[in-house]
């Protein structure tokens, strides 16, 4: 219909310059189309007085624009109005036709029935006559594109068996591979499940406009799943310590099942490990869950997190992700440096007692003179106090201190105590009590910045007077004080928790801290718990020395007291780093084995060890065991770096080691684990990503096809600038659409008159 | 006549030795231990128990309750406070200088988690209080026990505490154990004596002839229960500032009553 109209097809419109033909300037076609309508106007204006008086209002108003469109389109078609459209040269250009061949096209959601794969519309369509349609005026060649585009003999090859979809590292490796070969546009038949993250790249992007490649992308594949249920994104941490309680985030969606229930797995090894029952979102909507299990014993773990299979659904491979985590058995240990023997301190040892990873040692002054330790590892250990040297206090990971005055430490062991968090990377925990926090004046202190609160002023905010507690919307989330998996109950729980025996005024919470719990003194609200991140480590204060009553007024066997001051010391330390801490560009690497291994190193002090010798050792599927060499990364002293592949498909753990130059020949090592899955993304974002196509061939030049539509393709594909190519004028004075419009604008004024009885 | 004025005579005197006694019951019934408002860490805390057995004129045959005259309150208070002002003189635990009396009849006694308790040769649980107290224990309170000597004691100590604790051992201490070193360190321990050394400079009473430091232990080896078996610590915190009763005794007693408090608050 609209050549009928306009002669040529839409695509030339929307691809040509318009252009006059005509020897005179385009400004003289202005100056006399605006001269006419103004003469015209003059011309009815002054001889209004013997024209007709119908005609001396509106309606001559409307006779004289009629009249002066008219003699402007007279005008424009003596200036020869034209276009210009680049134009694929005929039988001298390829269209490269490349068919998505990864497993996801073999979804049978397409053609007239809805039950054809993807790729069986796909090659239909190719040969229903598109593919012969081009023929007729290009050569083609046919490509087969999953993880990477591999010309096809014929559209036999193409089968859905590709384990992966890289559609931008395709089209960039077209481009490339076909420099020297006159491409005159591509034909993009897919999905659109591009499994690279962030779509097709800036570089791809760029090497098509290079090429000036119109894409024209064919979609296939229902745009919206009737019934199914796809995790998204898992979000946990890459490591824990055994037997710890950790968090994670799960982000999934789902059609056809809104308001329905469902029942989130983690398991570990295949072994469910927790399971709970959730309440789905509208259609489409992200649905974000959090939850907590245990990290058990130490290895490198591969957790499962997905939802059960619900009934009807269409695909269930996309219902869970798997993500690796390296438990760690490695004893973190606290120095507890208390001033006063108290219930506190005793029940806060107990609590450590059940929990293996952790060790606290202890320092309490019994009297004046006396120290008491505990848990030391040999009899040496804070023989002479609080540590005064670096090395002495940075191989513990945690650092408590009690009702102890902050005149205890001296000025450079107080310096110590900040560099332990800023340099050394960690935690310290202030406890309430007579001798702490403002009472203690450790508000006028050089470590007052450590505190995650600014202390009131005076020292007597320390009250033997009963406290409950009650979680914070942050506590409500926290790991630290989880204790009861559900997160209602657990609010439910702090609430009905027994009171405390004493609190402490904690001042108030700096910028960026996060209050966990607050006090509740009567009608007053104060914060108990406050945690805050102070430099590579980290600080908390808990405003009472009175928690030691949940575990001796709580029912025999509850495991309140202990779960919680096990979960916040496990805070304190959990993320201290030690002299080597190692890392990676991926967790999961997704049919790419490419990854970067990093490394920070640290020398005996904790400052950066430039010149360490690090390696990563790394063991891998099939018994792989191979020794990398990391080099310096540059921009920072002590990062390391070394690039590496990781040719399977498997787990994989790295052991990175680090040898010093200094006294302390081995600063230590690290662990970091990842995996490589083939072919698993291929069962997620199933549905058919028309957006990214539709970008894709709007940012190109090209246009989205819908695969009905495509018996158009082969004649607009020809608008090109791309291959060999001509540049084509095309007038536009014959067309029928002017011819139409000339003669309605007179018939139209004829019409007008005759209604008006004015003729 | 002389027959019918004796047993007359005899009739009065028991009538007025029976109101004495009456009148003493009810007012022992009615005592309320001594009590303070000032708070601190530590609440000195001396279980009053139930008895079923007489003691040496304290008490009586059936349950005397909670009374001041009980087999409880040997000592009391006074050994208590001089006891206290040592612990706030040479540590740096902060006691309040006023004890507490604690029993097992209510849950208040889990706001105190160290207990003291004397003449339990004495003392007799019915089955709830036999539970509160093992609750108390193994949830992290200490409880330690002094002044009873020789096997009969023992054994009578024994019948109430295995009702608290059926099959848990009572073992003796030796001077490894941590107990002895927390403060002083006391690998030279002796018999501390009661009061009567003064008198007959024995320092031992019935059978008790060779002094035992024993325990109970948690599953992880923590010292719940200490025994201060054939010794009266007590007494020589009560007697400590009489010039007739020995200093060594008096020291030694108060440097095991301070480890033992220590211990109780570390471990």
């Amino acid at each position: 219909m609209f050549e009928f109209f306009f002669k040529y097809p839409l695509a030339s419109f929307m691809k040509g310059r318009f252009v006059l033909l005509g020897r005179w300037p385009g400004w003289v076609l202005v100056l006399l189309a605006v001269l006419s309508a103004g003469g015209l106007g003059w011309l009815m204006w002054s001889r209004r007085a013997e024209a007709a008086p119908k005609l001396r209002g509106w309606r001559g108003g409307v006779v004289w624009g009629l009249e002066s469109v008219l003699i402007a389109l007279v005008l424009l078609l003596l200036w020869e109005p034209a276009m210009t459209v680049a134009e694929l040269s005929s039988q001298q250009n390829i269209i490269a036709v490349l068919v998505d061949d990864s497993r996801s096209m073999g979804i049978a959601d397409s053609g007239g029935d809805g039950r054809q794969t993807r790729e069986a519309s796909a090659v239909k369509a190719l040969q229903d006559g598109v593919l012969a349609g081009l023929q007729k005026r290009f050569q083609t060649r046919v490509y087969r594109l999953d993880a990477k585009a591999m010309q096809a003999k014929d559209l036999g090859e193409i089968r859905a068996d590709g384990a992966a979809t890289h559609i931008s590292d395709g089209l960039k490796q077209l481009a490339a591979e076909t420099s020297d070969l006159p491409v005159g546009a591509v034909v993009l038949l897919t999905d659109g499940a591009e499994n690279s993250e962030g779509g097709v790249g800036r570089e791809t992007m760029n090497a098509l406009r290079n090429r000036r490649w119109p894409v024209h992308t064919v979609g296939f594949g229902k745009e919206r799943a009737a019934h199914d249920v796809e995790v998204d994104d898992v979000s946990v941490a890459s490591r824990a310590m055994a037997d710890s309680r950790m968090v994670a985030t799960v982000r999934f969606h789902q059609r056809g099942y809104a308001g329905g229930k469902a029942t989130l797995v983690v398991r570990d090894a295949g072994k469910p490990m927790l399971s709970r029952e959730v309440t789905l979102a509208p259609d489409g909507a992200m649905q974000t869950e959090t939850l907590f299990f245990h990290a058990g014993s130490a290895g490198a773990k591969s957790f499962e997190f997905g939802l059960m299979p619900l009934a009807g659904e269409e695909n269930v491979k996309n219902n869970a992700v798997t993500r690796p985590v390296t438990v760690s058995d490695e004893k973190r240990r606290i120095l507890y440096v208390e001033g006063e023997p108290r219930w506190e301190y005793k029940f806060i040892r107990r609590a450590e007692d059940d929990d293996k990873t952790v060790q606290v040692v202890s320092m309490l002054r019994t009297t004046e003179n006396k120290i008491y330790r505990q848990g030391i590892n040999d009899p040496k250990e804070l023989e002479s106090g609080f540590p005064v040297r670096p090395e002495d206090l940075f191989q513990y990971q945690g650092i408590i201190i009690g009702s102890v005055e902050a005149g205890y430490f001296t000025p450079s062991q107080q310096e110590l105590l900040r560099e332990f968090v800023d340099r050394r990377g960690g935690g310290v925990l202030f406890l309430g009590g007579r001798f702490s926090l403002a009472d203690g004046g450790w508000g006028g202190s050089s470590v007052a910045e450590l505190l995650p609160t600014s202390l009131p002023a005076g020292r007597s905010t320390f009250h033997r007077d009963p406290a409950t507690a009650e979680l914070t919307t942050s506590g409500g989330d926290s790991p630290v004080t989880r204790l009861v998996d559900d997160p209602l109950k657990n609010v439910e729980r702090w609430k009905k928790l027994t009171y405390m025996m004493d609190y402490q005024e904690a001042g108030t919470p700096k910028a960026g801290a996060t209050v966990l719990a607050d006090l509740k003194v009567g009608q007053r609200k104060l914060p108990l718990l406050i945690t805050q991140s102070y430099g590579r480590g980290r600080t908390a204060l808990m405003a009472t020395s009175g928690t030691w009553r949940w575990q001796m007024s709580e029912a025999l066997g509850d495991t309140a007291h202990d779960l919680f001051w096990q979960q916040l010391l496990r805070w304190v330390v959990g993320d201290t780093p030690g002299r080597v801490v190692a890392g990676s560009s991926a967790e999961t690497l997704t049919d790419d084995g490419r990854i970067r291994l990093t490394a920070s190193v640290r020398g005996q002090d904790f400052l950066p060890a430039a010149d360490a010798k690090v390696e990563a050792h790394v063991i891998g599927p099939q018994g792989l065991s191979t020794t990398v060499e990391m080099v310096p990364a540059g921009d920072v002293p002590g990062n390391f770096v070394a690039d590496w592949t990781a040719e399977k498909s498997g787990a994989y753990l790295a052991e990175i080691t680090a040898e010093g130059t200094g006294p302390l020949k081995d600063l230590g090592r690290d662990v970091v684990s990842f995996q490589r899955t083939d072919g698993v993304a291929e069962n997620f974002h199933t549905e058919q990503n028309r957006e990214m196509l539709e970008k894709l061939s709007a940012e190109t030049g090209g246009r989205y096809w819908r695969p009905e539509d495509l018996s158009r393709l082969p004649r607009e594909i020809s608008y090109s600038e791309a291959g060999v190519s001509v540049r084509d004028t095309k007038e536009l004075w014959n067309m029928p659409v002017v011819f139409l419009l000339l003669v309605g604008l007179v018939v139209t004024e004829w019409l007008l008159r005759r209604k008006w009885g004015v003729v | 006549m002389k027959v019918l004025q004796g047993i007359s005579v005899a009739a009065v005197v028991l009538m007025f030795c029976t109101l004495v006694y009456a009148y003493q019951r009810t007012a022992d019934w009615g005592y309320q231990p001594e009590q303070t408002s000032e708070k601190a860490e530590f609440a000195w805390s001396r279980l009053s128990y139930t008895s079923n057995m007489s003691s040496y004129g304290w008490g009586g045959y059936g349950r005397f309750g909670y009374g001041r005259g009980g087999s409880w309150s040997r000592d009391y208070p006074k050994a208590d406070r001089q006891f206290l002002i040592a612990l706030n003189r040479l540590t740096r635990v902060q006691g309040r200088p006023i004890e507490q009396v604690v029993n097992l009849d209510s849950d208040d006694i889990f706001n105190y988690p160290w207990v003291y308790a004397v003449q339990v040769q004495m003392w007799s649980f019915n089955e709830e209080e036999a539970k509160r107290l093992r609750e108390y224990l193994l949830k992290g309170g200490f409880l330690m026990v002094d002044d009873f000597h020789g096997s009969v004691d023992w054994e009578n100590f024994m019948n109430g505490m295995r009702m608290v604790f059926p099959d848990r051992p009572v073992e003796d201490l030796t001077n490894k154990d941590e107990i002895f070193h927390v403060l002083y360190d006391l690998d030279d321990r002796f018999q501390v004596p009661g009061e009567q050394y003064i008198r007959t400079g024995r320092t031992y009473e019935k059978d008790g002839y060779v002094p035992k430091w024993r325990a109970i232990r948690d599953d992880k080896g923590r010292i719940i229960v200490a025994i201060c078996y054939n010794m009266h610590l007590g007494d020589a915190w009560e007697w400590a500032d009489d010039p007739d009763y020995p200093e060594t005794f008096a020291s030694m007693a108060f440097r095991e009553g301070l480890n033992y408090v220590v211990y109780g608050m570390t471990h």
